[in-house]
C-alpha cells in the first residue's frame, strides 16, 4: 500500500499568514464572547457516540472505540457537548458558554464545505423569552461584522409556527412532513397538489414567497388562529423590536418557511448568508429539548458561525489580508545579533535571529524571499 | 449579475426559447461557439454549460446561482437546493423495466440484481419505498442491455416513449418517478440576489402559463 504523506479527505492545513489571520479572528470573536459575558469552555473534541446519536446521523459522525470497546466519536458541533456539560452542571442559571472549536463532520464533499472545520458560537442555557432569542441574534450579527463580513442577510424562522399551521389545518403527519419538505425545497407544486382548501393553500405558499420584516408577520397573523402559531408571530415581533434597537433591522429578514430540524430546534432559528459563498455562514436557534437527553430541563439558544467559511468569502470579496510574521532579521555577528534580537523582541517588535551563519548577501536573499522588509546585519568587532 | 447553469444539449435549447419567452436576452448563450462560459454583460446574465449531472453541484456550492436541470438528476444527486419551478420540458419517467413477462411478478423475484446509471433513486426506490434489498449494479449507458445479456434481472431507467425496450423484448414494469426538467436556486443565492432571481422565476411562470 502507498504511504499516505497528504491529508485525509475533507481535511487541510492552514498555511502561516492564513493561520495568522484565523487567529486574529478567533481573538476577537473571544473577546466579543467575552464582553458579552459569554464564558470559554473547552470541550474534549472526543464524545461518546451516545451523546450524539439522537440528534446528528450515525453516517455523518467520525466513529472508534475506547480501551473497553465503547464507541467514540468526534466533535460535531459546539452546542451538543455545551448542553451535555451544562446539563451536568451545578452553576447558577442562566450559564453562558461559549467556544472557539474544530467541528469534524463525515460524508460532506470537499470544496469550501469541508469535513474539518472552525466554528465560534455561544450557548445561552437556563433562559427563555424573546428578549434571550434577540441577544443571541444580536451576538451572531456582531460576530459577522467583527470577522470584516458587512454584507449580511440574516432570515429568521420560527418551528413553532409550522406546527401551529399543521394543528390549525389538520394536516396529517405524512402531509405534514411532505409539505415542509416543499416549503424547504420551495417547490410550490406540491403545496398546489394537496387536497386542503385554497385558503390553507395561500398560507402555506405564502411560506414560500413571503419576506420582509414587520410587514411578513403582519401578513400572517390574521390568517392564524392557532395559538402556538400566534405566539411563534409574536415571539418574532419582540425579537425584532430588540434587533431594531441595536440598528440591526437591515440585516434582518423574516423567514417563516425557514424549516430547520424540529428534533433539534423548538423555537427561533436562523441562518447567516453572504455573498461569494453557496453556504450559510451563522447557524442557530432556540433548542429547549435537547437538554432532556442528558437528564436536565434547560431552555436554551445558541448559534455558530464558521470561520472557514467566513475566511473563504472575506478571501473572495477582496477582505482578506494575510498576517505578516516577523518584519525585521538580525544576522552577522552571532553574540551581537542574539542581543539585538532580544532588546527589539522586548520592545514588541518581532524579529527573526539567523542562526546558521548566513553572509550579508544570503541574509538579504531570504529576507526578500520571506518577505521581511527590514534586514540588520551586524560587523561584529571590525565596524 | 447572475450565473445560471445549465444542462449541456437539448435542454439548454429548451431553456434559453423559454427565457426568451419570458423577455430575457439571451443572445450571448445561443452564440455557437466552444466557450463554456457565455456572459452578457448588458443583460447581468452569464450562462455556464454543464454536464447535466454536474449542474445541482455548481448551484449548491453557489457556483451558478440558479440551473436548469431535469427532476432525474435531482433525485439522484439529492442536494440541498432550492426546486422553484418545474417547467414542464424534457418529460419522462423513472422506471423499473424487464422482460415483459415479468409484469406484475416483480415483486416475486428475491434479492433481484438491478442495473441503472442512477444507484441511489434505485436504492431509495427499493430499500425506502418498497422495503426490499436489491443488488445494484452501476451501468454508464445502453442500461437495456444489463436484463438482455443476464447481467441483471431488471434495470432502473429513464422512459420516453419506451422504443428502446419494446424493441428489445422488454417493458416497462414499475414506475419510480415522473421527471421533467427542474429550476434549481442555490439557498444563499436567493437570500442575496433576491431581487434579481425572484422577479426572473415570476417571468419565466408567466411565460410557461401563456405556452400552455
Amino acid at each position: 500500500m502507498a504511504n499516505k504523506y497528504y491529508t485525509p479527505d475533507g481535511f487541510t492545513d492552514q498555511l502561516p499568514g492564513v493561520c495568522a489571520f484565523k487567529r486574529e479572528l478567533e481573538t476577537r470573536l473571544r473577546n466579543l464572547f467575552m464582553l458579552n459575558g459569554y464564558e470559554e469552555i473547552e470541550t474534549p473534541g472526543i464524545e461518546y457516540l451516545d451523546v450524539y446519536k439522537n440528534f446528528v446521523a450515525e453516517e455523518n459522525l467520525y466513529k472508534f472505540t475506547d480501551t473497553k470497546g465503547r464507541l467514540l466519536c468526534t466533535r460535531f458541533d459546539g452546542t451538543i457537548p455545551a448542553a451535555r456539560f451544562a446539563a451536568g452542571s451545578s452553576e447558577a442559571l442562566p450559564l453562558r458558554l461559549s467556544y472557539i472549536e474544530n467541528m469534524f463532520r463525515m460524508g460532506q464533499v470537499g470544496g469550501g464545505k469541508q469535513a474539518g472545520f472552525t466554528q465560534a458560537g455561544i450557548e445561552l442555557l437556563g433562559a427563555t423569552g424573546s428578549a434571550s432569542d434577540a441577544e443571541v441574534i444580536a451576538i451572531a450579527i456582531k460576530s459577522a461584522l467583527e470577522t470584516g463580513i458587512t454584507d449580511l442577510q440574516v432570515s429568521v424562522g420560527q418551528i413553532g409556527f409550522f406546527a401551529g399551521l399543521v394543528r390549525q389545518m389538520g394536516l396529517s403527519e405524512d402531509d405534514a412532513a411532505e409539505v415542509k419538505d416543499a416549503i424547504a425545497n420551495m417547490n410550490s407544486v406540491i403545496i398546489e397538489n394537496l387536497d386542503i382548501s385554497d385558503e390553507d393553500k395561500k398560507t402555506l405558499l405564502m411560506l414560500t414567497e413571503t419576506s420582509g420584516t414587520y410587514d411578513a408577520i403582519d401578513s400572517f397573523m390574521p390568517r392564524v388562529t392557532d395559538e402556538g402559531a400566534i405566539k411563534a408571530l409574536e415571539n418574532l415581533k419582540e425579537i425584532l423590536d430588540i434587533l431594531d434597537g441595536y440598528g440591526f433591522l437591515k440585516y434582518v429578514t423574516v423567514d417563516l418557511g425557514l424549516m430547520e430540524d424540529a428534533r433539534y430546534y423548538t423555537g427561533v432559528v436562523f441562518k447567516g448568508y453572504t455573498y461569494e459563498v453557496g453556504f450559510p455562514i451563522i447557524g442557530g436557534g432556540r433548542y429547549d429539548n435537547i437538554s432532556k437527553t442528558f437528564g436536565a430541563d434547560l431552555s436554551a439558544v445558541g448559534f455558530s458561525i464558521s470561520l472557514t467559511l467566513a475566511i473563504t468569502a472575506l478571501m473572495r470579496q477582496d477582505k482578506f489580508t494575510p498576517v505578516a510574521g516577523a518584519q525585521v532579521i538580525v544576522g552577522g555577528d552571532f553574540a551581537i545579533a542574539a542581543a539585538t534580537a532580544e532588546t527589539l523582541r522586548s520592545e514588541g517588535t518581532a524579529a527573526v535571529l539567523d542562526t546558521t551563519g548566513m553572509t550579508e548577501d544570503e541574509l538579504n536573499e531570504y529576507a526578500e524571499k520571506k518577505g521581511i522588509a527590514t534586514v540588520m546585519y551586524m560587523n561584529g568587532g571590525e565596524a | 449579475m447572475l450565473t445560471i447553469a445549465l444542462s449541456k444539449g437539448r435542454l439548454a435549447d429548451q431553456t434559453l426559447d423559454l427565457m426568451e419567452k419570458a423577455g430575457y436576452d439571451v443572445s450571448a448563450a445561443r452564440e455557437k461557439s466552444r466557450k463554456l462560459i457565455l456572459e452578457d454583460e448588458a443583460a447581468g446574465l452569464r450562462f455556464i454549460l454543464a454536464k447535466p449531472s454536474d449542474v445541482p453541484t455548481y448551484v449548491e456550492y453557489g457556483a451558478a446561482d440558479l440551473g436548469v436541470v431535469g427532476k432525474d438528476t435531482l433525485l439522484e444527486e439529492g442536494r440541498g437546493l432550492y426546486e422553484v419551478l418545474d417547467l414542464g420540458i424534457g418529460k419522462c419517467r423513472m422506471c423499473v423495466a424487464g422482460p415483459a413477462e415479468l409484469k406484475d411478478k416483480l415483486d416475486q423475484i428475491p434479492n433481484k440484481r438491478v442495473g441503472t446509471k442512477y444507484p441511489n433513486i434505485t436504492r431509495h426506490y427499493f430499500e425506502e419505498v418498497k422495503n426490499e434489498s436489491v443488488e445494484i449494479i452501476k451501468l454508464n449507458g445502453s442500461v437495456e442491455l444489463a436484463p438482455l445479456t443476464g447481467l441483471a434481472e431488471v434495470i432502473v431507467d429513464i422512459v420516453e416513449s419506451g422504443r428502446t425496450l419494446y424493441e428489445n423484448g422488454l417493458d416497462v414494469l414499475e414506475t419510480v418517478a415522473d421527471i421533467s426538467a427542474r429550476v434549481v436556486v442555490n439557498r444563499v443565492s436567493m437570500k442575496m440576489k433576491e431581487d434579481e432571481i425572484k422577479p426572473m422565476i415570476a417571468k419565466l411562470k408567466i411565460a410557461l402559463q401563456q405556452g400552455e
